[in-house]
This record gives C-alpha cells, sequence and structure tokens, in this order.
C-alpha cells in the first residue's frame, strides 16, 4: 500500500484519544469476559468448536485450551495500554476468523451456540456477525491509531 | 523497525498464552492422550452418571430389553428409522422450543441415548441434560444409528 492511499484510509479513522479509551475499554472487556468463561470450562468450550465441525478433535481440543488465554492476555493489555497495538492487531485477525467462522456456519446450516462466552452463548446468528463486526471495527480502529499518534509527534 | 517490533510483541502474547493455556490444563491434556475424550469432551467426573458404550454393549442391552433407548436426531429421521423400541428426545428441536424442561424420565433405570454416529453431538447434549434432571445411569451409544444400521441389527419406522 503506497503512503497516500494508507494516509486516506488512517484519516478516516477515528483518532479521538478518549473515544479510543472507550474502544480500549469495551473490546478489553469483552474479551477479558470471553476468555475467562471458557477458561473455567475448557472441555465445554472444545465441544463447543468441535460442534463447528471445521476442526479436527486435536485442534478443537488445542484451540480450546490455549485461545481463552490469548483473548484474556489481549483484553488486560488492551485494558492497561502494554501493547496496547500488538494486542489490537491479533484481536482484529482473531475477529475476522470468527467472522469468516460464523458467516460460513450460517450459510451450512448448522444450528450451534457459538461458544463465544461460556455458558452465556447465544446461537451463531446475524446478531453475532453484527457484535463481531462492531468490535472488529473498534479494534482495527485502535490498531490503526498506532499510525496516527506517529504522525502527530 | 516499528513492524518487527509489533510481530514480535504479537508472537510473545501468543507464546505466553500458549505457555499458560497448556501449563495450566495439563491434566487435561494427559487425559486427552490417554483417549478419555476420543467421544467427546465431556468430564466424566463432573457428570459421574454418564458412561460411553460400544455397539456390543448397546447390543447385550438391548436383547436383554434392560434399557430404555433414546433418539436425539431430529423427528423426521427418527420417522424414517430407529432404534426397535426407541423413543425419540429430538434434541435441537426441544432446545429451540424450550422444551427440555418438559422431559420427564424416573431417575433409576439404565437409559441408552444416541444419535447418527460420531458426527454428530446431540446424544452428548441430551445426555448432559438428562444427568441434571437427576438421571443415575446414563449411557451414550457413540456409534449410534450408523452402526446400529451397519451391523443389521432390530430397527423399526414410522412410515
Amino acid at each position: 500500500m503506497d503512503e497516500g492511499r494508507a494516509a486516506c484510509i488512517f484519516g478516516k479513522m477515528i483518532r479521538n484519544k478518549y473515544i479510543l479509551l472507550v474502544f480500549r475499554l469495551v473490546v478489553g472487556g469483552m474479551f477479558i469476559w470471553a476468555g475467562v468463561s471458557k477458561i473455567i470450562d475448557p472441555l465445554e468450550f472444545a465441544q463447543n468448536i468441535a460442534n463447528y465441525r471445521v476442526f479436527p478433535q486435536g485442534i478443537s481440543f488445542f484451540l480450546a485450551l490455549v485461545l481463552p488465554w490469548i483473548e484474556v492476555i489481549c483484553g488486560v493489555s488492551l485494558i492497561l495500554g502494554i501493547f496496547r497495538y500488538a494486542s489490537a492487531l491479533l484481536l482484529s485477525g482473531l475477529l475476522a476468523v470468527f467472522l469468516v467462522l460464523i458467516t460460513v456456519t450460517i450459510i451450512r446450516g448448522i444450528d450451534i451456540d457459538c461458544g463465544c462466552f461460556g455458558d452465556l452463548s447465544g446461537k451463531v446468528d446475524y446478531k453475532l456477525i453484527l457484535m463481531d463486526s462492531v468490535l472488529l471495527f473498534f479494534s482495527l480502529n485502535i490498531f490503526f491509531s498506532r499510525k496516527a499518534v506517529r504522525v502527530k509527534y | 523497525m516499528a513492524l518487527k517490533k509489533l510481530l514480535l510483541r504479537v508472537a510473545f502474547i501468543l507464546f505466553l498464552g500458549l505457555i499458560i493455556g497448556l501449563g495450566i490444563n495439563f491434566s487435561l491434556i494427559k487425559k486427552y492422550f490417554l483417549g478419555d475424550f476420543r467421544f467427546g469432551f465431556i468430564s466424566l467426573e463432573k457428570y459421574t452418571s454418564i458412561t460411553f458404550i460400544t455397539l456390543g454393549e448397546a447390543e447385550g442391552l438391548f436383547s436383554e430389553e434392560e434399557a430404555l433407548f433414546i433418539d436425539s436426531r431430529p423427528k423426521e429421521a427418527f420417522q424414517a428409522g430407529h432404534i426397535m423400541g426407541a423413543v425419540n428426545i429430538p434434541f435441537e428441536e426441544y432446545k429451540k422450543e424450550n422444551a427440555l424442561d418438559l422431559i420427564f424420565l424416573p431417575p433409576e433405570g439404565t437409559v441408552v441415548v444416541y444419535c447418527d454416529g460420531s458426527e454428530c453431538n446431540s446424544s452428548l447434549e441430551l445426555a448432559k441434560v438428562l444427568h441434571r434432571k437427576g438421571l443415575l445411569d446414563i449411557r451414550i451409544f457413540f456409534g449410534g444409528w450408523v452402526e446400529w444400521t451397519r451391523e443389521g441389527l432390530p430397527v423399526s419406522s414410522e412410515k
């Protein structure tokens, strides 16, 4: 991407530091909640991943053990402001993958719980796409504010 | 370089998550490699009344008429064919209609829950519900309908 285009995209991103702080708190808080609710019962989460019928048994198990911790670490670091851009990048990637998974699951017509928030999970449906999209938007804004800050200072 | 630093930090977070996640769940990993979760991810210590059974064991319970067979597949699949004498509790439909609370089964006695086969999980989910309802002996026949019909065992249909 050339610099002109990049500047154009960053120009459209939100740079207000208070709004960005709210974004960080919202995304960080959501992921801490999501992560902790899954850490409590890794087997439940492993079964939820297996229900998507995308990953083999072993990978579902591995993801169920590791993914919630990555979510919590990213969430905490977003809120504390340590490694916030790396966290925002990682969470944006995760959210993008979740969006693809949810869409594919809806298209395949598989009726399952999303497994996003442990016992409190809702169904995989369009509302979930909306929520993930909003979080992705917040998260991308946090990540791209990195460039904005550097240009400013 | 800023990009390199960013990627290093991403890698650090991933590594940290990996170490903590695998470290804390070491006992589960051990169980995984011992084959405890080959039928599904369920803690048999938490769900004490649930056991997994093979085709042979299911056949034994069937011929001795010792257990109630419960088919957790959708109504249409059940009507098209099911294990002879089985009753239908279509898990997904009941869940959608919040009808799972209405199930009543006596806590004593053995039930065998099954669905299609290893690809389905409604038998596992239904077994969890039955456990919460206080049933004391729930067997999950994981081979399910696929294994049963492959062996040519007794079936019936409602069509």
